[in-house]
């Protein structure tokens, strides 16, 4: 855990070169709630605290959470998702390695639909941490500042008529965030803490559905290129689907597993209702993990 | 062309490296303690009694049973104890015992009835019968009896010798290979001669260089083969060996001997050469001690029966508490102390600084476990089924193929220790069969009794009905005759009326 602590580093630093160190309130926020919260689960459940504590599980799902929620969002929204991520999604099945769900990305689909305008509101350009201090703890109100991700901008441009050549190809903050942590990724693949059948089928999945749309309408579907390097998709390859606890476990299941996220990514950021799809995707595909992990079973030894 | 690799395994550093691998006499122990169960099958039980006198290599205890060999005396001496002893077992079971005092002499009993070096000329169920009075098992660790291992696969087309010592730390096969290899590879020729297998492969790992040296020094036969395979952890498991070194696998839940296939460990080999060729009976073998808490690893060539304690009166031994381990570090087993005595199977003795043990934590599915496991399980699957006592669930998972290597609790992060588990769900599923069969039993019982009575009922009824047709028919009879008699005595009387009115007329 702690490993993918650090690789998230050079993500979190784009995000931050980017949006200002707003990110690190969100992330401080996260990170005493979520421990808070485990601590009083724990507790409640008659479990040893420090051990379940300081294996940073708690942690990486704060931080994970925080930096998937927009920078500027009021800070009770983080609180509720990490306090949901860590109750509902973690501890309420018998905590770590017993959750069948991601738990931030649970808690980020709760966050999604209990408060869409929250979580839609990302700064447009760099803010400084007194004016993101203000904003997340209700002071003031920075609305002229905030605006749409792209993805969600291309989608709309897009229902309403327009082209992707008059829309524009991928912003920089994106770009640079996405690259961020493609590189912490493939640190955590020389490390081998993760393996390669998840990120490797979740950017192919990614790939070929979006090719897929734009052979068919280059007008009407962003290019891949664009759907590997906007939104979570990185972050979603390297950090988010492989959680272990929730994922597939055979090597032909990973497989299976990344591909089929890849291109539910896709399909829910193009016809789906939401900006980012990583979320759902993610859980979806947990839902079926117990069958892809009974059929992929690999050919035992004299069997 | 068979693979020389196989999936999973691992890559384990030797913890006790040595310079070089000596086989070291000792003198004789002033006494021994020989346990009289051996693996499976029965128990063995004493020929002997307290008091009485015995030579080496004398049949001390046997039993009639295939899974079961004769256990000799290995030293001369007296008879001084017949009792219960603890095993070499995690559980720390006792068991019986004979004790023998040593009377220092070494004097044999005469052993010289057998084959010798005409072993050519004997019929193999000759050489079966002497490896099988021999006491010849297993000594890789199994400890299985040989004789009924050859036996079940006689006829087979290959002999494979295992001579991999995969298990790391463990050097005593090495240490005989270098000591004796022109015994490997006679004893490869009788095993040659008795099977009439076409070929024999030893298999070694290329970390024992000398050791391949020196067979290959002293083996001109055509039909024996020295292959030498990379060196990873569990390439010496039976069933993969087969895998790496034929390409043949063993169909889940059958044995080697199903495919003509007869897999021996090289040190019983030796032990069964020593038997058929020399007339000597299994009583010594070759010991690893080694440890962290040993300064320089050392095989032994010891007496079996020998105690742990009298063994590691020859190694310069660190003060403090101690780790104690039989049989390997990844499937061996830990012991108490050293109050213990070698036995046939006892490869190696390691003695390590006690440490803080570890504390298990949560599975998180990381499927580092999948990675190394030789026979391809899903080990944390398994450990999930185990934990929850889901037995079926588990076998869905193919349980019974675990060949228990320790794979993959060696490489699981959160230490736990999966191979108990699976060995707790395994005699869990053992003792569910069981119980299932009984219940089974029962119910045919039950229901042959249910049957049996109807039967009889029916059977009866039959039987009265029978009767009662008979009884009517008779009735009728019956009456039919006292109808008859009636009208001859009516006759009768009608006359007897007819005369006396004819008299009176």
């Amino acid at each position: 855990m702690r490993q993918v602590i650090y690789a998230l580093v050079l993500g979190v630093g784009a995000q931050i070169y980017f949006f200002g160190l707003s990110v690190l309130i969100q992330i401080v926020l996260g990170c005493i709630t979520a421990v808070a919260a485990e601590a009083v689960f724990l507790r409640l459940r008659g479990q040893t605290i420090k051990p379940s504590i300081s294996d940073g599980s708690a942690v990486l799902t704060a931080i994970l959470l925080a930096i998937s929620i927009p920078s500027i969002a009021p800070w009770w929204v983080i609180v509720l998702g990490v306090l949901f991520a860590i109750i509902f999604g973690k501890q309420i099945f018998g905590g770590l390695g017993n959750n069948p769900f991601n738990p931030a990305m649970l808690g980020y689909a709760f966050l999604l639909i209990s408060y869409p305008l929250q979580m839609t509101q990302w700064p447009s350009e760099f803010i400084s941490i007194a004016q993101a201090s203000e904003t997340i703890f209700g002071l003031s109100s920075i609305d002229g500042l905030t605006g749409a991700t792209k993805l969600d901008y291309v989608k709309t441009q897009l229902m309403m008529g327009a082209s992707i050549k008059e829309i524009g190809s991928i912003s920089i903050s994106q770009l640079w965030i996405n690259i961020g942590f493609l590189i912490g990724g493939i640190y955590l693949l020389f490390r081998r803490v993760i393996l390669w059948q998840i990120p490797i089928s979740l950017l192919s999945g990614v790939l070929v559905m979006s090719s897929i749309l734009f052979l068919i309408d280059s007008n009407h579907y962003a290019s891949s290129i664009f759907h590997l390097l906007s939104g979570a998709t990185m972050l979603a390859a390297f950090f988010i689907a492989t959680d272990p606890v929730s994922a597939s476990t055979t090597p032909l299941g990973r497989i299976i597993y990344g591909f089929l996220i890849g291109i539910l990514i896709v399909i829910i950021r193009v016809y789906g209702g939401y900006p980012d799809a990583v979320a759902f995707a993610v859980l979806l595909l947990n839902i079926t993990v117990p069958l892809i992990d009974f059929y992929t079973q690999p050919k035992v030894l004299g069997k | 062309m068979p693979n020389s690799n196989f999936k999973g395994g691992l890559k384990i550093e030797n913890p006790y490296p040595s310079n070089e691998i000596d086989l070291i006499r000792i003198p004789l122990p002033d006494k021994v303690v020989l346990p009289m169960q051996q693996r499976i099958g029965n128990q063995a039980i004493p020929c002997v009694s307290i008091g009485e006198h015995v030579l080496t290599g004398q049949i001390i205890a046997t039993i009639d049973d295939d899974q079961c060999a004769p256990v000799h005396a290995s030293i001369s001496g007296t008879v001084t104890a017949i009792g219960n002893h603890v095993y070499a077992h995690q559980s720390g079971l006792k068991g019986l015992c004979v004790t023998i005092e040593s009377d220092g002499k070494d004097e044999w009993v005469d052993t010289s009835i057998g084959c010798t070096e005409n072993y050519k000329a004997c019929l193999p169920l000759t050489i079966y019968d002497k490896i099988r009075i021999s006491g010849i098992v297993g000594m890789g660790g199994a400890g299985f009896p040989t004789h009924t291992k050859m036996r079940l696969a006689a006829g087979c087309k290959n002999i494979i010798i295992n001579a991999t010592e995969c298990e790391p730390g463990i050097t005593c096969d090495a240490a005989l290979m270098q000591a004796y290899p022109t015994k490997v590879i006679r004893g490869v020729e009788v095993l040659l001669h008795i099977t009439g297998a076409e070929k024999a492969i030893i298999a070694i790992e290329d970390d024992k260089q000398d050791s391949i040296n020196e067979l290959n020094k002293y083996c001109n036969n055509e039909r024996i083969e020295i292959k030498v395979i990379p060196t990873k952890y569990t390439s010496g498991a039976e069933k993969i060996l087969i895998k790496t070194l034929l390409g043949i696998e063993v169909p889940s839940g059958k044995f080697a001997s199903d495919v003509g296939i007869l897999c021996l460990n090289v040190a019983t080999v030796v032990a069964m050469f020593d038997a058929v060729v020399e007339n000597r009976p299994l009583i010594s073998r070759a010991v690893t001690l080694a440890g962290s808490a040993i300064k320089e690893p050392k095989n032994f060539q010891v007496r079996l029966g020998a105690t742990y304690d009298y063994l590691l009166s020859f190694v310069d031994l660190e003060e403090g508490s101690h780790k104690v381990t039989m049989a390997g570090l990844m499937m061996g087993i830990n012991l108490k102390g050293t109050d213990y005595s070698v036995s046939k199977n006892t490869n190696c003795i390691f003695i390590d600084k006690a440490q803080e043990s570890v504390v298990a934590q949560e599975c998180i599915r990381c499927g580092m476990c999948n990675t190394v496991c030789p026979v391809e399980l899903l080990p944390q699957q398994l450990y999930w089924y185990s934990k929850s006592e889901n037995i079926e669930k588990a076998m869905d998972y193919n349980l019974l193929d675990c060949i228990e290597c320790g794979c993959c609790s060696y490489v699981c992060p959160s230490n736990i220790p999966l191979v108990d588990y699976y060995q707790f769900s395994k005699a869990l599923y053992k003792k569910q069969t069981q119980e299932k069969a009984e219940i089974e039993k029962a119910r045919e019982r039950f229901e042959f009794r249910e049957m049996r009575l109807e039967r009889n009922k029916s059977e009866r009824a039959a039987l009265m009905e029978a009767k009662k047709i008979a009884l009517k028919e008779k009735m009728a009879k019956d009456r039919s005759q006292k109808e008859k008699i009636n009208a001859a005595l009516e006759r009768v009387n009608a006359a007897k009326i007819d005369n006396i009115e004819e008299d009176a007329s």
